[in-house]
């Protein structure tokens, strides 16, 4: 019996490993965080290709990926990331595939003694400190900056921002409510979580320019055709569909 | 350079280290000169924060310290703002942070001390306070200047805690080693460079003149 154990124990730490494929190595932008693992799920059913994904901010799996970080596909919240990539001379193709838009949202909790999200809260002397994404890294953050600029409410709120590392970290601020609101991605402002504690108000669209997230293949990886398989996949109906309910404009 | 920055990581292992000094001293003594079994509980809890990763720790103090906890809501009356976000703040978190970098050299050096002249001191009718500050204190210079430089270092150092707890704000908690790293994230390598140097430099000063007055001091003795 320990035997068998022992036996199992053995296949498991040092042969499983040898057999197993190595799986897809997705880097993607946080945002994509609430809505990608699902939908890897099901790409795994309908392909057998196992798929796993790292989030951070666009800009941080930049750099990584620069500085060799064994990633097949990069999924990011913009097109200019990836076009650095693609400069660089590390990513396949000339420009990056559009896969998705994303939506910026202002994100506050239900129990916040503040008004409702809109603009008017953006425009109240009430409203101490706004969470945004570092607006020089993270694509939300950059569109957070674009769109007080042209509600010209940024000069006033600028002293009044708290800048996180990334999308997801500035919506964790607002949740632990040591920010007021928050410009945050609609993907974040839908998650069971705080769509639990809080409400959103959508910022129009005309008020920054348009989030556009392209992904490219990393031009050094081994598994080029499984690479592109997850990248129709994600512009097929079906998962644009998904992308919809999630937060994410589809593109198809 | 970013000399703001550097200013305010100055000004933050300053104050750091002054409150560190004032918790760690009498915490060391109590440590070493205490009897009881309670006292390796507070030994341990006064090592913790190295266990716990940075992130985390400035993670458990932004949801403990902000406005959901009763505690935070104390703080913010008391200050008339929420803690997070603000050098407060980041001073809070890097006393924790940078606790057992000012006790564990303290409790060496404390313990180090001949027992022998503690007890007669002890008979003299020397109290706590008097033994700490005519004994403990005088044999165990070097490792009040070790728990000095290294709660110093540790906080111009510090990261994570800053980056959970900070929020970027230049002047307030906008650090050197933020500085740094979204110098990197931004692709600024030669600034990067610059700050990283800066950064080195320093701590490469501050650990010579430790090493040099311990180096003298036992040169001396021989």
């Amino acid at each position: 019996m320990s035997k068998q154990i022992s036996g199992a124990l053995f296949t498991l730490l040092f042969l499983a490993p040898l057999g197993a494929q190595a799986p897809l190595r997705v880097a993607a932008a946080a945002d994509l965080e609430p809505v990608l693992p699902p939908i890897l799920v099901q790409f795994e059913k309908s392909t057998g290709i196992h798929a796993e994904a790292t989030y951070q901010s666009s800009a941080t799996l930049t750099t990584q990926i620069e500085n060799g970080a064994p990633f097949d596909i990069f999924l990011s919240a913009d097109l200019g990331f990836p076009k650095r990539l693609i400069d660089a001379g590390l990513a396949d193709s000339t420009t990056p595939v559009t896969y998705a838009r994303g939506t910026l949202v202002l994100w506050e909790r239900k129990d916040s003694r503040l008004p409702p999200p809109s603009l008017d809260l953006l425009r109240s002397p009430a409203l101490k400190r706004l969470a945004i994404a570092n607006p020089e890294r993270a694509p939300y953050g950059r569109a957070a900056v674009a769109a007080l600029q042209s509600l010209k409410l940024y000069g006033a709120l600028k002293p009044r921002l708290i800048t996180a590392e990334n999308i997801a970290q500035a919506a964790q601020f607002v949740d632990s409510a040591n920010a007021d609101a928050g410009l945050i991605s609609l993907t974040s402002a839908l998650t069971p979580r705080l769509s639990a504690e809080g409400s959103y108000f959508v910022i129009p669209r005309d008020l920054y320019p348009p989030i556009e997230q392209g992904a490219v293949i990393v031009s050094k990886t081994r598994q080029r055709a499984a690479a592109n398989k997850l990248l129709n996949f994600l512009l097929s109906p079906a998962i644009q569909a998904e992308f919809a309910k999630s937060g994410l404009t589809p593109v198809k | 350079m970013d000399w703001q920055a550097f200013a305010l990581s100055l000004r933050l292992a300053s104050v750091t280290t002054a409150i560190l000094l004032a918790i760690a001293v009498p915490l060391a003594a109590l440590i070493v000169l205490g009897r009881g079994r309670w006292l390796a509980a507070v030994e341990a809890l006064a090592t913790l924060p190295m266990v716990l990763p940075p992130t985390v720790l400035g993670f458990f103090l932004l949801v403990l310290l902000g406005p959901r906890t009763a505690f935070g809501r104390g703080i913010a009356a008391v200050l008339g703002h929420p803690l997070a976000f603000s050098f407060d703040g980041l001073v809070v978190g890097s006393v924790i942070y940078s606790l057992p970098f000012a006790v564990q050299p303290l409790v060496a050096g404390f313990s180090s001390v001949d027992t022998a002249l503690v007890d007669a001191a002890r008979l003299l009718g020397a109290g706590p306070v008097r033994l700490v500050s005519s004994i403990l204190i005088p044999l165990a210079r070097r490792s009040l200047l070790a728990a000095i430089v290294l709660s110093f270092l540790h906080t111009v150092g510090e990261f994570g805690v800053v980056l959970m707890l900070g929020g970027d704000i230049p002047g307030a908690t906008r650090t050197l080693s933020i500085v740094l790293y979204d110098q990197v994230e931004s692709f600024d390598y030669a600034a990067a460079d610059h700050t990283a140097l800066l950064l080195l430099g320093l701590s490469v000063l501050a650990l010579a003149l430790i090493y040099s007055k311990t180096r003298n001091r036992g040169a001396g003795r021989a």
